[in-house]
């Protein structure tokens, strides 16, 4: 029932794991994937954040910024939500399922940026948020179009080349992820790195470069 | 594949040597022994390590690791004839090795390339529409079919030469000393990598030879094709000296000049994919 064309990019599939009608699978792109963000989700689980060193102009000092523990654990847990966003989306087998995560990868790495208090990176934040929601709506848009030109959005059903996607899908799937991260719309993201929490923040590009990963595929294979 | 990740990480090391060695003589100075970095290494392998006071150290040793992984990857990717899409999703997976280097030190040097590496993400934008391109033609992105596609119709070199360019383009923008080096410009110390040291900086050297090797070998196999192993050998280092020529008479471009050239490359290509689309439907 699961069986994905011989001709898929991602390779065929190895594995396929069922939630009722949500079903998830394994290719070994959507496997290598899934490792790369687990690896990640684990190294924020386990590690701590580093001390930023600045250093004082016009002369030699420089000191340590000091890490508040409320600011941690929120972070910890964005960051905790946003990899578990970015397993989901990168072996699920459905379109709306796919785009649901992106989504959701999108408001945790909000959340991820906007918990530290410093001036240059909430505006960071609030014009990231602003991208990300205005994302949303190609991003769903795109998931609406493919439904409503082929009747289905079960990823076996678009992959088979039977069903011929709209072009203007396509596009819109591309523009809504890349909106909830990727480049042209990554401005704000060097602001972003300002923010303490390496491991939390890395969370915030890995997340976005894995969906990008994603979407290229399914766009393709469509 | 021991013997060969073993192999892969000495030639690795042997072209990074050459490259300094080239960029040396066409500047016109002696330049060290091609053999340099391999010593480099090894006396890294043996210097003192610790990990900064600062760091987020479980990260910090992580994306080391993290590195060698993908890179090896990538190689198993090549040697099995797999999918060039994964090898994209290692090029853009290394930009978060980049990050993650510079971010969990700390130091504001490391944070610098961090950032510097956020903003120049651009570089992997001409990969994408070379893959794209590449499917154009062979109509799968598996690079078995994609060795048997050249053997039939000749190379891709010829008949895709602007991917060819823009794969040629994204060496060039992950190579020591380049114009696109701009997460470990001087300025900044040494980047990204300030902080790793002793084993950790060996560790890393092992990785970037890797990543040396893996690209200069996918884009003989991609838009020339499967060659003998002496021969292949023979036409990545004619592609990493003409690199080092570039690399030795371009200066670093400035941040913002970096992003600005990767960015029109990638929409001269995609102005390709859309006539490529058109003529071949």
């Amino acid at each position: 029932m699961f069986d994905l064309p011989t001709a898929n990019i991602g390779g065929p599939d190895l594995f396929v794991l069922e939630f009722g009608d949500i079903v998830a699978y394994f290719s070994p792109y959507t496997a290598a994937l899934f490792v790369f963000a687990l690896i990640f989700t684990v190294l924020v689980i386990v590690s701590r954040p580093e001390r930023q060193v600045d250093i004082a102009f016009g002369g030699d000092a420089y000191y340590t910024k000091v890490v508040d523990p409320d600011l941690l654990r929120f972070q910890r847990f964005m960051a905790i939500a946003c990899g578990l966003a970015t397993l989901g989306a990168v072996v699920t087998g459905d379109v709306f399922n796919f785009t649901l995560f992106a989504s959701m990868v999108g408001i945790t790495n909000i959340g991820i940026v906007a918990a530290y208090r410093n001036r240059h990176v909430l505006n960071a934040a609030f014009q990231y948020g602003i991208v990300a929601m205005l994302a949303t709506v190609p991003l769903f848009g795109g998931a609406a179009i493919v439904l409503a030109g082929t009747g289905t959005l079960s990823m076996w059903e678009l992959f088979g080349g039977a069903m011929a996607v709209p072009l203007i899908a396509k596009a819109f799937l591309v523009l809504g992820v890349m909106g909830e991260g990727m480049a042209p719309f990554y401005i704000a993201k060097a602001e972003i790195t300002r923010a303490q929490g390496a491991p939390f923040i890395l969370m915030v590009h890995v997340s976005s470069l894995l969906l990008f990963l994603r979407v290229t595929e399914i766009v393709i294979s469509m | 594949m021991i013997e060969y990740l073993l192999f892969a990480t000495f030639i690795g090391l042997l072209f990074h040597g050459i490259h300094r060695k080239v960029i040396a003589r066409v500047q016109g100075r002696p330049g060290p022994p091609i053999w340099q970095e391999i010593l480099h290494t090894l006396k890294f392998s043996f210097k003192e390590t610790w990990i900064p006071k600062t760091a987020s150290q479980t990260l910090f040793v992580g994306i080391v690791f993290v590195a060698i992984a993908i890179w090896s990857g990538a190689l198993f990717i090549l040697l099995s004839g797999g999918s060039i899409l994964l090898l994209f999703a290692v090029y853009l997976l290394h930009k978060i090795v980049e990050h993650g280097m510079g971010l969990s030190t700390g130091s504001p040097y490391t944070k610098f390339g961090a950032i510097r590496s956020v903003i120049s993400a651009a570089s992997e934008l001409p990969l994408l529409v070379t893959v794209v391109a590449i499917y154009f033609f062979t109509r799968s992105l598996s690079i078995a079919d994609i060795a048997a596609y050249q053997e039939v119709h000749g190379p891709l070199l010829i008949l895709a030469f602007p991917a060819a360019v823009a794969m040629y383009l994204v060496i060039l923008s992950k190579m020591h000393y380049g114009p696109f080096s701009i997460i470990e410009a001087k300025e900044i110390v040494s980047g990204n990598m300030t902080e790793h040291f002793g084993v950790w900086r060996a560790a890393l050297e092992v990785a970037y030879a890797l990543k040396t090797y893996v690209l200069l070998y996918a884009f003989v196999l991609i838009f020339i094709g499967s060659l003998p192993l002496a021969l292949t050998l023979l036409v990545m280092l004619l592609v990493l000296v003409s690199l080092s020529f570039v690399c030795a008479v371009t200066p670093m471009l400035s941040p913002y000049d970096t992003v600005t050239i990767q960015t029109l490359v990638t929409g001269a290509l995609v102005i390709y994919i859309l006539i490529l689309g058109v003529v071949m439907g």
